[in-house]
């Protein structure tokens, strides 16, 4: 082999080595990069918001892109963190994977920044940035707060003596008494699904909304062995015990052919039906998430508390452009205009507790009623607990609590009990 | 001592060719594999949060890794799920090797057909499993059409796991059968006529002959039935996400879930070296017990 191919071999194989170099780490300080959720109705309203911010040249320029992943979006952060690929803003990101990245110090405390509290005062945020608090220390903001609530098909309720959604176990029990037949249709679904993520979906709400908002958490330890658990886990377990639930709806939509004649749904799930399912979506009526009679007279006759999946936004430690971007982030979250527009847009409430009072919105909601129904409960709505173990707690509270009451092994008092002392278990030994 | 003639020192044309064009895997091995492979050995004896710096905490990982008992739970459920899955594999793959041996016409299409299950998309086919898993799916419906019952496939521990089985093997029998095949082409048909010579039947046949001369490729088959279930994870994932009380969780969801869930890149590496190395020993035991050196006197 000549020489000269032996260095052609040596400069290809260096060209191949080079671009597997790590990127560089070098952050720009001339403009602010966004990555937001990757779906079309999100992706349309930051392209009308970066484009008017950038038009009033009200700081440095923003230039936004969709989470670029296939799968989820915390993965993808979590690459692109460790690949220092990540750009100065995020959004879609949930409150516990906020805390984990807060944990290992890679984004910003926004409670620090200048102007934080006019951004909280002007987008009337009072009453839900608390949720998002730990410590003192706010390290996600939220975008947007879904209340869960709870779909009828009020064709089925009608039918079965019931002019509106049922509001307390008694109810649902008394519907489903006369409209289940066990093996062929149920009341309604009472178990989300499988993943960790769906007990947000079950018992949590309906923890949430027997206790009036009660914690489930409190740092190291689970909150839920009590009163309202008991009650929340007594409902589930009677559902399945009576053949009056499911233990799967995989099969199926259960509303759109009655297999179920009520399920826990988000606002999502509105443009998804309007989509796929229009006659289905005529026929629905939303309800509160239900509780005991005692419960939701004890809420003061407002809304009944019910859990909120709210996502946020961060800034990344790593930014050199804290300021602006945060500067950015106030522009956009407090201009009512953008709010409103980001509501035409998605369909999910801004998490502020203004919705229904300001006179901005008024005309949304007046034409939007299934969507106005969740504004009504994003003040009541509640945020999961804030805490870096969110998967490993919820994991424990499916497989000790929701699935023990759903195959009989344990009577409810006994699965709290093993829940909890899991969950303390699991705290203790991670503290 | 003398030194080596000059010619013996420099590398032949050939040789220099061969080392270039080897190169290129050597290369591609050393990023891949070796980079990699002491990334997670030096993982495992530190503690790392992907943003700081590995600090040296001995054994202390394999301590905890090994004290944990959803990992453990995670090991005992690989032998579970072998005990469904070999009989499922192993009984589907003599069928259909034998099958495809009695197919006169369109063996090539036959034998293609049963590979497509095997490059099916793992995903795609869960999906569609738990559609027919369901409890309120199309074959529970069924059944409780004929017997008024349900059976809960996916919300019972054990025919969790047994239906994780089913979906493995119905992916897999195919392709154990065309290698089982591919065994029973080889076996010389003069020694079936000498046992029919000798009035030995069907099973004295299967089991003197046709099992014996078969060994390598059954061993073949347990080695990648054993590797499979030390890998499963995209078939629990999406039928039972690792439920019912954590029946079906496998030590490569418990890897993934560590790193990317728990963000523990450190635990999640201990815990994937103590798996190979449990794969290993497992493969070590199961050719010392069953391999057998086979040959035609």
């Amino acid at each position: 082999m000549e020489r000269r191919d032996l260095l052609r071999l040596g400069v290809g194989g260096a060209a191949l080595l080079a671009g597997c170099a790590p990127q560089s780490r070098e952050r720009r300080s001339d403009v602010i990069r966004l990555w937001v959720a990757p779906n079309d109705a999100e992706e349309g309203f930051w392209k009308v918001a970066v484009a008017r911010w950038n038009a009033l040249r009200r700081g440095l320029p923003v230039t936004f892109t969709t989470i670029p992943t296939a799968g989820s979006s915390e993965d993808t952060v979590l690459s692109a963190l460790v690949a220092g690929t990540e750009p100065d803003l995020c959004t879609n990101i949930f409150s516990g994977f906020a805390v984990q990245l807060a944990a290992l110090k890679q984004v910003v405390d926004l409670a620090a920044l200048p102007g934080f509290a006019e951004l909280v005062a002007r987008r009337r945020m009072e009453a839900i940035v608390p949720g998002w608090t730990q410590g003192g220390r706010v390290c996600a903001l939220p975008i947007y707060s879904s209340p869960t609530l709870i779909w009828w098909r009020a064709d089925l309720l009608e039918a079965n003596g019931l002019s509106h959604p049922p509001r307390t176990y008694d109810e649902v029990y008394q519907f489903s008494a006369r409209y289940g037949r066990p093996g062929r249709r149920y009341g309604m679904q009472v178990v989300a699904g499988r993943d960790w993520r769906d007990r947000w979906f079950d018992f949590i709400s309906f923890y949430y909304a027997v206790s009036g908002g009660l914690p489930y958490l409190d740092g190291a330890h689970a909150l839920y062995d009590n009163r309202a658990g008991l009650e929340a886990a007594t409902f589930m377990d009677r559902m399945f015990r009576r053949g009056w639930t499911a233990p799967d709806f995989d099969a199926e939509e259960p509303l759109v052919s009655g297999l179920a004649a009520g399920a826990v749904r988000g606002p999502w799930d509105v443009e998804r039906f309007a989509r796929i399912y229009p006659q289905t979506l005529a026929r629905i009526a939303v309800g509160p998430m239900i509780a005991r009679e005692a419960a939701t007279a004890n809420s003061g006759g407002g809304p009944t508390s019910t859990f909120s999946d709210s996502k946020g936004v961060v800034i990344f430690r790593s930014s050199r452009v804290t300021r602006q971007a945060f500067d950015f982030l106030a522009w956009v979250l407090g201009d009512e205009a953008l709010n409103l527009l980001w509501l035409r847009r998605t369909g999910l409430s801004p998490a502020r507790s203004d919705l229904l009072t300001n006179p901005r919105f008024a005309e949304y909601y007046r034409t939007n009623p299934l969507v106005r129904t969740y504004a009504e409960h994003v003040a009541s709505a509640r945020p999961p607990a804030l805490s870096e173990y969110t998967i490993d707690i919820q994991k424990i509270m499916s497989s000790r609590l929701v699935e023990p009451l759903m195959t009989g092994q344990a009577t409810p008092a006994d699965a709290l009990a093993r829940a909890v002392g899991d969950t303390d278990r699991m705290l203790a030994a991670q503290a | 001592m003398r030194p080596l003639p000059h010619h013996r020192r420099r590398l032949s044309r050939e040789a220099i060719v061969g080392l270039s064009l080897a190169s290129a895997y050597l290369v591609f091995a050393a990023i891949f594999w070796a980079y990699p492979f002491f990334w997670l050995a030096r993982l495992s004896v530190t503690q790392w949060r992907f943003f700081d710096e590995p600090v040296f905490t001995g054994a202390r990982n394999f301590v905890r890794t090994i004290q944990d008992p959803q990992f453990l739970v995670s090991l005992w459920n690989v032998v579970r799920f072998l005990a469904f899955y070999l009989p499922l594999a192993f009984g589907g793959a003599l069928l259909v090797a034998f099958g495809l041996r009695h197919v006169r016409r369109g063996k090539a299409f036959v034998a293609l057909c049963f590979l497509l299950s095997n490059v099916s998309s793992g995903v795609a086919l869960s999906l569609v499993f738990t559609k027919i898993f369901s409890s309120t799916g199309p074959l529970n419906t069924l059944i409780h059409d004929w017997t008024g019952a349900r059976i809960p496939w996916t919300s019972h521990p054990t025919l969790a796991m047994l239906a994780i089985a089913l979906v493995v093997a119905w992916k897999f029998v195919g392709y154990y059968g065309l290698i089982l095949y591919s065994g029973l082409l080889t076996i010389p048909a003069e020694i079936y006529d000498a046992a029919r010579l000798d009035h030995a039947g069907p099973l004295t046949r299967l089991a003197r002959i046709t099992l014996p001369m078969l060994n390598a490729q059954l061993m073949m088959v347990l080695v990648f039935a054993i590797l499979v279930s030390f890998g499963l994870f995209t078939e629990p994932f999406l039928i039972t996400g690792g439920g019912p009380s954590d029946s079906t969780v496998t030590p490569q969801m418990m890897i993934y879930e560590t790193a990317f869930r728990r963000l523990q890149p450190s635990h999640a590496a201990t815990m994937s070296i103590i798996v190979s190395l449990v794969s290993y020993l497992l493969i070590v035991l199961a050719r010392r017990l069953f391999e057998k050196k086979v040959t035609l006197a």
